[in-house]
């Protein structure tokens, strides 16, 4: 007999039991849900198609023979194996009252590779995209040549590196390849010099080509784009060539020195593409952050990593954020997300918010998860995950229950990120009093977390307001990756 | 619908902060410092630079200095550290600043658990807001956190809606 499997007809999860259930755990689950989804239980109105599936799924699995086949049929379609991923999901409450019209539910979910598996350097196949406008001359251009050398003499045989720049149109200083020469490729580097202006697009095509060489080989694909400019005209074209890179697994990083560039692009390039952005206030920082982005690769662990939010009936999806490795709202697009890359080193934590409309007394699922990604060193596996997050509504006032800290901690940064946002689009739209009382407020959030310079930061941003000054593009972008930052600084705790 | 204990804004049930102000809604109020509502504070703001010169020549030693609490005419010898913290404790954080205005009122105040310190610089001394919630207020005018300014005798020092004056000479 061959049954169709989807995880929502996973025997298993119809009848809320584990795979590795014995029969009297079987027998027991059945019992109780076909006598809450009989056709003539007084306590539940459901459709009998439940009442169904619960049988047939008792039918599977109380017979010894057939349970083995569905378990075999189960492997095939990705489930059951131990997983390499693995993943934690928390609820902010898991008793909700079904008085209430509408209420709101938050959902913390941790992504982490499985400890089972030991972590594995892979090869990189990096590509540098550096920006050679005029606006780069000196200390900035000279900081990127010296992070470039660095990053050369810590290369593997294995790696493979490209080296482009860009002004007005891109040129290859270093075509890519492995077993990188490091008194040449040096050479090459320190032989760039300053001119033009800044074409984004075309610096991108050009260091995306030179990924493609190696594309396909189970590699690290990354490109490191360096830019203090903005580009004008080219930006749907930039963003399109993201989108199309983050769909082969190829990031992008894109990191933008000093306060002229375009924020907005930049976050969105690294976002589309799987990447991360930075703001690099300093041309001296340049180096540190560009090893810690060249080592974080090192680490990868899974690619093409997608969460997937089904959602049922009632249940609507207000907003998703991502908390590593740093703030930012992602935008759904079929309810899927896209997020890049799994470091072994790291937490990917994801932070969504729910509205659920009102249901009654009962166990009622609020959303299926569904987690894929390729494990690098299972030969570029995929692998899946799936889960369904329910809870339970009740007829009165659930007992109180204690909000998970976990939950709490990354909710309290993403509230302050979010009222940051806001501040900035009352700005943008000339409300300058509502944005200095935001700014304001988002000060006082910080103090409360004991980051007193950004703090001092957001209050120095709404004096300025307040005296009918603009605000600096110095201290807004501070401001910015400062408070995206908040859910990985070390948190010294001060209390206001 | 819940609301904020703050600024007043509705939210859904199970709201867990406040969108408009970042409060945290389940505890609303108790230990954490909220924002007083604008119109209860003095609007203008002390000019940092407009402070007179620190320690004139010729001045005598330091002669101590005491608070007084208006509302509760409570008096208080400053102690002789090089800086003295004024806010809130808060024994469950370990916050015990050197002068504590809970019994004056200061949760209901607006007074930061960490509001301002006063230090001695040459001859003067000086106020710093140090990241107050509410504010430090100067003659009703709010202070610039973390810049420091002279303080004479009789000034009127306010603490969100707290409010002390400086007394700055010898006692008999």
């Amino acid at each position: 007999m061959s049954v169709p499997i989807d995880a929502e007809k996973d025997y298993y999860s119809v009848l809320g039991i584990s795979p590795s259930a014995t029969e009297e755990e079987i027998k027991h689950a059945y019992r109780g849900l076909a006598r809450r989804y009989h056709p003539d239980s007084r306590t539940e109105k459901a459709p009998t198609t439940i009442f169904h599936g619960i049988q047939q799924a008792y039918a599977i699995l109380s017979d010894k023979e057939q349970r083995r086949a569905y378990d075999r049929q189960r492997a095939e379609a990705g489930f059951g194996q131990d997983s390499a991923l693995s993943w934690t999901i928390q609820l902010s409450q898991t008793q909700l009252s079904s008085q209430h019209e509408e209420q709101v539910v938050y959902l913390l979910i941790e992504i982490q590779p499985a400890a089972a598996l030991g972590s594995q350097r892979l090869p990189l196949n990096l590509c540098l995209v550096i920006d050679r406008s005029t606006s780069m001359q000196g200390r900035r251009l000279e900081h990127v040549k010296q992070a470039a050398h660095q990053i050369i003499d810590e290369l593997h045989d294995e790696d493979s590196l490209a080296v482009v720049t860009f002004s007005d149109q891109a040129e290859v200083v270093l075509p890519s390849s492995i077993r990188v020469n490091p008194i040449h490729a040096k050479s090459k580097v320190s032989s760039i010099i300053a001119s033009g202006g800044t074409e984004i697009l075309q610096g991108l095509q050009a260091g995306l080509q030179e990924i493609e060489k190696r594309h396909g080989q189970p590699v690290v694909n990354h490109v490191i784009l360096l830019t203090d400019g903005q580009t004008y005209g080219d930006e749907p074209d930039c963003l399109a060539e993201a989108r199309h890179a983050g769909a082969r697994h190829i990031g992008i990083s894109a990191m933008g020195i000093g306060e002229d560039w375009n924020d907005t692009l930049l976050d969105e390039i690294a976002q589309q593409s799987g990447g991360v952005s930075a703001y690099i206030a300093s041309p001296g920082q340049v180096r540190s952050i560009l090893q810690k982005r060249v080592r974080g690769l090192e680490s990868v662990f899974a690619q093409g990593l997608t969460l997937e939010l089904r959602q049922v009936e009632g249940v609507k999806v207000e907003s998703v954020y991502r908390a590593t490795p740093h703030l930012e709202r992602i935008q759904l697009t079929n309810g899927q997300i896209p997020l890049g890359s799994l470091q072994a080193d790291t937490v990917t934590k994801i932070a969504v918010e729910l509205t659920v409309q009102q249901k009654a007394p009962g166990d009622h699922r609020l959303l299926q998860l569904e987690l894929t990604g390729d494990i690098v060193a299972w030969k570029h596996q995929r692998e899946r995950l799936r889960q369904n997050v329910g809870c339970t509504f009740v007829a009165g006032e659930p007992p109180p229950q204690p909000v998970p800290a976990a939950v709490l901690s990354i909710l309290s940064k993403v509230t302050i990120f979010r009222m940051q946002e806001r501040a900035w689009h009352s700005l943008d739209s000339g409300d300058l009093k509502t944005a200095t009382r935001q700014l304001e407020r988002v000060a006082t959030r910080l103090f409360d977390l004991g980051e007193v310079q950004l703090a001092r930061a957001a209050m120095l941003e709404a004096g300025r307001l307040s005296q009918g000054g603009a605000p600096t593009a110095k201290g807004r972008k501070e401001l910015k990756y400062g408070t995206r930052s908040l859910t990985i600084a070390s948190g010294r705790e001060t209390y206001d | 619908m819940i609301e904020c204990p703050s600024c007043g804004r509705k939210h859904r049930p199970g709201t867990l902060f406040c969108s408009e102000c970042g409060v945290y809604l389940p505890t609303g109020g108790p230990l954490r410092t909220e924002p007083l509502p604008e119109e209860e504070l003095p609007i203008s703001r002390a000019n940092p630079w407009a402070s007179e010169p620190i320690g004139a020549a010729g001045e005598p030693a330091l002669i101590p200095l005491r608070i007084k609490v208006v509302s509760t005419s409570r008096e208080i010898q400053l102690p002789t550290t090089s800086e003295v913290h004024i806010g809130r404790t808060d024994a469950a954080h370990g916050i015990f600043p050197d002068i504590d205005l809970s019994p004056d009122g200061g949760l209901d105040g607006g007074v930061s658990r960490h509001h301002c310190k006063i230090h001695q610089r040459g001859s003067a001394y000086m106020v710093e807001d140090v990241g107050s919630a509410n504010g430090t207020f100067l003659n009703g005018q709010r202070l610039t956190p973390y810049l420091p300014h002279v303080i004479k005798d009789k000034d009127k020092l306010q603490l969100g809606r707290v409010a002390l004056e400086i007394i700055i000479h010898a006692q008999e």
